[in-house]
């Protein structure tokens, strides 16, 4: 999956408009990261991608890059 | 063998609607918050109106709907985490305000979401041991009192209630269970302060910002990824535990009843479990996740909507706070009266 389809997720899953979101962005920048999103993040990771996401990874991330790099 | 003879519930006559939480919390609008939650409406108790209350209510609507005489009764169980008094306990009080006899036994059993599956099993060992004959199960929550009104993320969730459900010999029998504890979680769900560890004092009164949470350390704090997180690995598992232990396939379950937690995690596991929609009982849109009374208040309104019937498995399970979680099956069997005592 390459990086545009990442970040099209993200912005989907963050409900955000398309081009919001760069690699470098810093998750604690983003206002819609919020308790919910982080939920919704560990369904994705589940179902899109058969990861388990857990809490101490997700607070481990600090740049949205981070995020994708888990999505590989 | 034990069995469930009867459930009725109450809700507080407050309610709480999206709109006007829509009000409270600019960034969330009413349509949003029932898409993430499934709630649409909660009932709140009202300022005074107590667990020991609502309880005490449903027990009575029990008593009369059943036509139980009071003198058959001869065990209290009261679960809640809102108790009237930190002492006496609140069983105590109810066995008065009820007027049941006082040869009966009555304890608080402090648990949440996970509080039906303990109930259950200790009415259980109660009844079948010989010990008593019919024990009167409270499960009464209110924390919507423990709740900050600037605290979106529980105060969109949770709704006060009570259900009161008598465990007997017959009925629904109640099988094995499969319990799980972790303790390690305890900071999961918490009120820090107010027991004995951290006594409320004025620095615990003070409000603080948590991500545009408002609370105060006398307030329900949720990690509601936490939660969910562990949700998802036990839920699971214990789920295949009770099967083993019951040797039954998940196909052979006929109705699942889950803790009503909130649509977002209700849908995530029945996907992840591959349960089939239509066996996943989910019935909390208007009252909202009532803590430990949300599995009888489902499990009634599925008696209610004939989705309970004769000769049918139904796999009770409840997980939250503690972290605890636990699952049972309940077997209705025959006869089309056997709710009745």
């Amino acid at each position: 999956m390459n990086d545009e389809k990442k970040l099209a997720m993200l912005e989907e899953l963050m409900e955000l408009d398309e081009g919001t979101l760069k690699p470098e962005t810093e998750l604690a920048d983003i206002d819609e990261y919020n308790s919910m999103a982080k939920l919704s993040l560990i369904v994705m990771m589940s179902d899109e991608f058969g990861k388990k996401l857990t809490n101490d990874q997700i607070k481990s991330f600090k740049t949205v890059h981070d995020i994708m790099d888990y999505m590989a | 063998m034990a069995g469930i003879l009867g459930i009725e519930y109450v809700l507080p006559e407050k309610v709480l609607t999206n709109d006007e939480l829509a009000e409270a919390f600019k960034s969330w609008s009413a349509d949003k918050i029932l898409k993430k939650t499934g709630i649409s409406s909660r009932h709140i108790s009202a300022d005074g109106e107590t667990a020991c209350d609502l309880g005490t209510k449903a027990a009575e609507k029990l008593i009369s709907s059943y036509e139980i005489s009071r003198e058959d009764i001869d065990f209290i169980i009261f679960i809640s985490q809102s108790p009237d008094y930190l002492l006496p306990t609140t069983a105590c009080i109810i066995q008065d305000r009820l007027g049941l006899k006082k040869q009966s036994g009555a304890f608080d059993l402090n648990l949440g979401c996970s509080g039906y599956i303990y109930g259950l099993a200790v009415a259980k060992g109660i009844v079948d041991s010989g010990m008593a004959k019919n024990v009167l199960l409270i499960t009464s929550e209110t924390y919507t009192k423990h709740i900050n009104s600037l605290d979106r993320s529980t105060r969109t969730i949770f709704g006060d209630g009570a259900a009161a459900t008598l465990v007997g010999q017959g009925g629904m029998t109640i099988g094995d269970f499969d319990f799980g504890t972790d303790g390690s979680g305890k900071e999961l769900l918490m009120i820090p302060a107010g027991g004995m560890r951290l006594p409320r004092s004025e620095e615990t009164a003070v409000e603080y910002d948590d991500n545009g949470n408002i609370r105060s350390k006398n307030q329900l704090y949720m990690n509601g990824t936490g939660v969910f997180e562990f949700s998802i690995r036990e839920v699971p598992e214990s789920v295949d535990n009770i099967l083993r232990k019951s040797k039954l396939s998940k196909s052979e379950i006929d109705v699942f009843i889950f803790h009503q937690a909130n649509k977002f995690m209700l849908d995530f596991l029945q996907r992840h479990m591959k349960i089939d929609e239509e066996k996943f009982y989910q019935d909390f849109s208007d009252i909202g996740n009532t803590v430990c009374a949300s599995i009888p208040i489902a499990l009634k309104r599925a008696m209610g909507k004939n989705i309970i019937k004769n000769n049918q498995k139904i796999l009770l399970c409840g997980f939250g706070v503690g972290l605890s979680w636990g699952s049972t099956i309940i077997y209705t069997g025959e006869e089309n009266d056997s709710f009745t005592v």
